[in-house]
């Protein structure tokens, strides 16, 4: 569960990028976060990943209080946390295979445990046998998928994805969001932020709508139209 | 149903096991990032190779040195040349003088036929003894100054003694003796200094090439952190790299002292030929060698260490 309690973020220059903010994600829910470009969205999840900390308020995830959090323990929040970006930040230099595995391989999972969960997570983004393959060998949307393999394969209880459809056209954009609504089902609580309105009403799941940092909506799945 | 039931269970390894996988991605990591560009890593460790040698090289020749100081005279005794008049008898009493005195701990006569022997025993004198008609050489007596005494000491008892009838000429062998000492203690120094700075010149090579490295996978560092790796970890990988590029210049300053050793080993050897032996020459010891190896290692992680750390300490996220 995700809970933010009037969170505020104030960046150094002075700019309001959240202002009060106050809701909850329950676990195993998928919650899309929307908005204009510099509504706060992106802020939003860096504070979740705490890549950023809140000038003000409470932040919880799965039980954890972020601003009791020492710096120290940021990087375990982190492997409990698959995150997608939206040009997917793959390294060029090494395989498919090896970019999937890297979040295990920071966690210390055994080799041949790896392997097996590396061909698992491919399998589940339609991307089997494709672990030699070379990022740059494969499509946008399919480099897509390879960031949510690697985001999925440290089997993490949370998912959230920074305009993961941004780069893609409608068709794939479709594609990779069902992927999400196919780990949703899994019990994987996903927050994705997204400006793409038009993708949310196909998508059907609840949304958050954020304007110049505050929450002006909260729009449950069963009224997403 | 639950995430995790879904996905599997995460197994919970320990933390031993952890490390050591860890360590051991970040080792193949490594050396794989140097196989990426194999003539700048072999610039690295020609250039640190080469300054870590120079010192080597240096304490070769000291030690070397010091050796040859022990075996041209590795006491502080003082040669008393008698007057060609003075007899077998007049050594002997002159001896007796001289034993009684509290700054002598003892006195040695040898004879002139004595010196003949050992002038023909060296290499090149032969022939010009066997054309003497008779022995030219003086009774000599080998005074050695009381154990502990100093120069000051030692200095006056020569006075004392080029100051009697019968003596020729008193050569004081501690004198020069101490001059090769404070040289060698010099050298030393200088050595140590020169060690000092192009070990720092080494560390310096190292954090720049490791920086230069940092800068060029900076996307991928960002990339590590936001999922999950530790500062220790994303630094792990380049520690090895100048721990290898220590170990690869350690190899090479070693390799490189050991061919001045085999360069050196011919016009050595007929010094120590004519010497008869007295003079020796010997190379580093392995343990000197692994000693050194050890440092190169030491300074090459020292360079990627305050290199990662500074990159790390930047980007904090």
């Amino acid at each position: 569960m995700i809970r933010f309690e009037s969170v505020s973020k104030r960046y150094p220059e002075g700019r309001e990028a959240l202002i009060d903010l106050t809701f909850t994600v329950e676990a195993g829910e998928m919650l899309f976060v929307t908005g204009h470009s510099g509504a706060g969205k992106t802020t939003l999840l860096k504070l979740i990943a705490l890549i950023e900390r809140a000038s003000r308020g409470a932040i919880e995830v799965h039980g954890r209080n972020l601003a009791r959090l020492k710096h120290r323990d940021i990087p375990r929040l982190r492997r409990d946390i698959g995150m997608v970006f939206q040009d997917h930040r793959l390294l060029m230099d090494r395989s498919v295979a090896d970019n999937v595995a890297l979040p295990l391989v920071i966690a210390g999972i055994p080799r041949e445990d790896r392997g097996k969960r590396v061909r698992g997570a491919l399998e589940k983004v339609g991307l089997a046998g494709r672990g030699k393959d070379a990022p740059a060998g494969l499509s946008t949307g399919e480099q897509q998928r390879v960031g949510i393999a690697r985001a999925i394969v440290g089997r993490p209880a949370l998912i959230i994805a920074d305009e993961p459809t941004g780069n893609l056209d409608p068709q794939l954009s479709e594609e990779i969001m069902q992927l999400f609504v196919g780990l949703r089902q899994t019990g994987i609580t996903i927050l994705i932020a997204s400006h793409d309105l038009a993708l949310l009403k196909r998508m059907k799941q609840r949304v958050v709508v954020l304007d110049h940092g505050h929450l002006i909506d909260d729009v449950p799945a069963s009224q997403v139209a | 149903m639950n995430a995790r039931a879904a996905m599997g269970t995460p197994v919970r390894h320990s933390r031993v096991a952890m490390w050591r996988r860890q360590h051991a991605w970040c080792v193949r990591d490594s050396l794989r990032q140097l196989a990426r560009r194999p003539l700048g890593s072999a610039l690295t460790v020609a250039v640190m190779g080469l300054a870590l040698a120079l010192p080597l090289a240096f304490y070769l020749l000291l030690t070397n040195l010091q050796h040859l100081a022990t075996a041209l005279g590795d006491s502080q005794s003082v040669s008393v040349f008698l007057k060609s008049s003075v007899a077998a008898d007049g050594a002997d009493k002159l001896a007796a003088t001289l034993r009684v005195r509290a700054d002598v701990a003892g006195v040695t006569v040898r004879t002139p036929q004595q010196g003949l022997a050992e002038l023909a025993a060296m290499q090149g004198f032969g022939d010009a003894i066997k054309a003497l008609s008779d022995n030219p050489l003086p009774f000599v007596l080998l005074v050695e100054p009381r154990a502990g005494a100093d120069r000051v000491q030692v200095e006056s008892m020569v006075a004392a003694v080029r100051a009697l009838p019968d003596v020729d000429l008193v050569q004081d062998n501690g004198q020069w003796r101490a001059r090769l000492d404070a040289l060698i203690a010099l050298g030393r120094r200088v050595t140590l200094l020169l060690a000092a700075l192009l070990g720092a010149a080494a560390v310096l090579v190292i954090g720049n090439t490791v920086r230069l490295d940092l800068r060029s996978r900076g996307d991928e560092i960002a990339v590590q952190r936001l999922i999950g790796a530790s500062a220790a970890f994303v630094r792990r990988p380049y520690l090895y790299e100048g721990v290898w590029y220590g170990l690869a210049a350690g190899i090479v300053a070693v390799l490189l002292v050991l061919v001045l050793e085999a360069v050196l080993a011919a016009p050595v050897r007929d010094l120590v030929a004519s010497y008869a032996g007295r003079l020796h020459f010997g190379g580093l010891s392995w343990v000197t060698l692994g000693v050194a190896l050890a440092i190169a290692v030491a300074l090459g992680w020292l360079g990627a260490w305050i290199a990662s750390s500074r990159h790390l300490a930047r980007t904090k996220s």
